[in-house]
């Protein structure tokens, strides 16, 4: 159960983090209007709200990675010292 | 709501599709032993040799399950042809992968293309709920990223098939959660079918489960994928699936993230893990391997295949509490 809790803590900061994402996309980047009036305008909305959407996700991704990392290599590290 | 007609044909489809598992897998693993497809236990210091492919057994087990759907619930005819139909494409691809293996980038395009039936027959909503938004409007991206998510669920459930009971035994708790789901959500029809796979995966788990008789092979785990993502699909509750998985995506994102790319297991020239002499199983500490769940578990000292499951179901039923959880907040922002 020891050793569970920290994979158990990641996955629940990971869900937790997949919702801030998710609130964060609807109201930061759905947010964005850089107007609605002509074609390219809306255009250049969509592909903002989109990039700025992928940034968010990127980060998430890449901070899930790193607490991965950061546990799965110091694990392995106490677990060398005491054996 | 859920009447006593579709809860009694709910209950029937788990216990047949159980039944049918049941009386099936041992049959399907003679007739793979002495046909000689036979794969080591590679987790075993004593080299034992069992019969693949056994997942065929799932697949007849699902399929009597979904005839019974089909006919208790006559109005979602096309959804059960199209959950079946993707089922099959994606066992059949697993079949050709446990027979002569497919390479690593060859496979998830082959898994995507399972995903036919649920586009010819139109049995999706294009407008999946998602926690805080609600339902969003995917007219255009929705159908193409069907292809997607059963490539996903698919390889990422067969990424996680490595141990004794690993497959069967996490993905029968996601399917508890997911059934329960459904029928809150009173999608009676695709509910059953949640149940038909449950009943199914609980009877092979019985064979699978450590020390494993039969390994059910790319045939069962494709295929089990790809009913799970065709479920998410059928059911309208793709975010809720996403959570559930959680386990089963951490252990493929990791491995893809640390290797750098799409790879085949038997490929892998620094093995994730190693046995010791006393049978248990050790992380290994090259930088070079991949770190996959399984190594995560073990990074903290080495641990029998039994515990190593063990774990993995656990981790699965915080994920499965995760995905209920994560469909009430949906609950109720709508009210």
């Amino acid at each position: 159960m020891k050793r569970l809790l920290p994979l158990a803590a990641i996955e629940v900061l990971v869900w937790a983090l997949m919702l801030t994402v998710l609130l964060l996309i609807s109201r930061v980047a759905y947010a964005i209007n850089i107007g609605a009036g002509s074609l390219p305008d809306r255009i250049a909305t969509q592909i903002v709200r989109t990039s700025v959407s992928v940034i968010i996700v990127v980060v998430w991704l890449l901070a899930w990675k790193k607490i991965t990392d950061v546990h799965f290599w110091r694990a392995i590290a106490r677990e060398s010292t005491t054996s | 709501m859920l009447d006593i007609l579709s809860a009694a044909s709910i209950a029937s489809v788990l216990t047949v599709s159980f039944l049918v598992t049941f009386a099936a897998t041992p049959i399907i693993g003679n007739v793979m032993r002495k046909r000689g497809i036979t794969g080591r236990d590679v987790h075993k210091s004593t080299g034992v040799r069992l019969p693949e492919m056994c997942g065929i057994a799932i697949l007849i087990g699902l399929a009597v399950g979904a005839s019974i759907c089909a006919v208790a619930f006559p109005n979602l005819i096309r959804e059960t042809a199209a959950f079946m139909g993707t089922v099959l494409i994606a066992g059949v691809i697993g079949f050709v992968d446990d027979l002569r293996p497919l390479n690593a980038r060859i496979k998830p395009l082959l898994t995507a293309v399972a995903c036919l039936p649920i586009l010819i027959l139109g049995t999706y909503y294009s407008h999946p709920l998602i926690p805080f938004v609600g339902p969003v409007s995917l007219t255009i991206i929705y159908p193409i990223m069907i292809p997607v998510a059963i490539a996903v669920t698919s390889n990422a459930v067969n990424m996680m098939d490595v141990m004794n009971g690993a497959m069967p035994g996490t993905v029968s708790v996601i399917l508890v959660a997911v059934t329960a789901i459904l029928l809150f959500s009173a999608k009676n029809g695709t509910a059953a079918l949640s149940a038909a796979l449950l009943g199914a995966l609980l009877a092979f788990y019985y064979f699978n489960r450590y020390p494993a008789k039969v390994f059910d092979g790319d045939t069962g785990s494709l295929a089990v994928g790809a009913a799970l993502g065709a479920l998410a699909i059928l059911g309208n509750i793709e975010a809720v699936m996403v959570v559930a998985l959680i386990p089963h995506i951490m252990n493929a994102f990791y491995g893809l993230a640390s290797v750098g790319g799409l790879y085949e297991r038997r490929e892998i020239r620094e093995r994730p893990i190693r046995i010791l002499e006393d049978g248990r199983l050790q992380a290994s500490t090259a930088k070079a391997a991949p770190i996959t769940l399984v190594r995560i578990l073990l990074a903290a000292g080495p641990l029998g295949e039994r515990e190593i499951v063990r774990e993995m179901i656990f981790l699965t039923l915080i994920s499965s509490f995760l995905a209920l959880l994560t469909f009430g907040i949906m609950l109720v922002g709508r009210f």
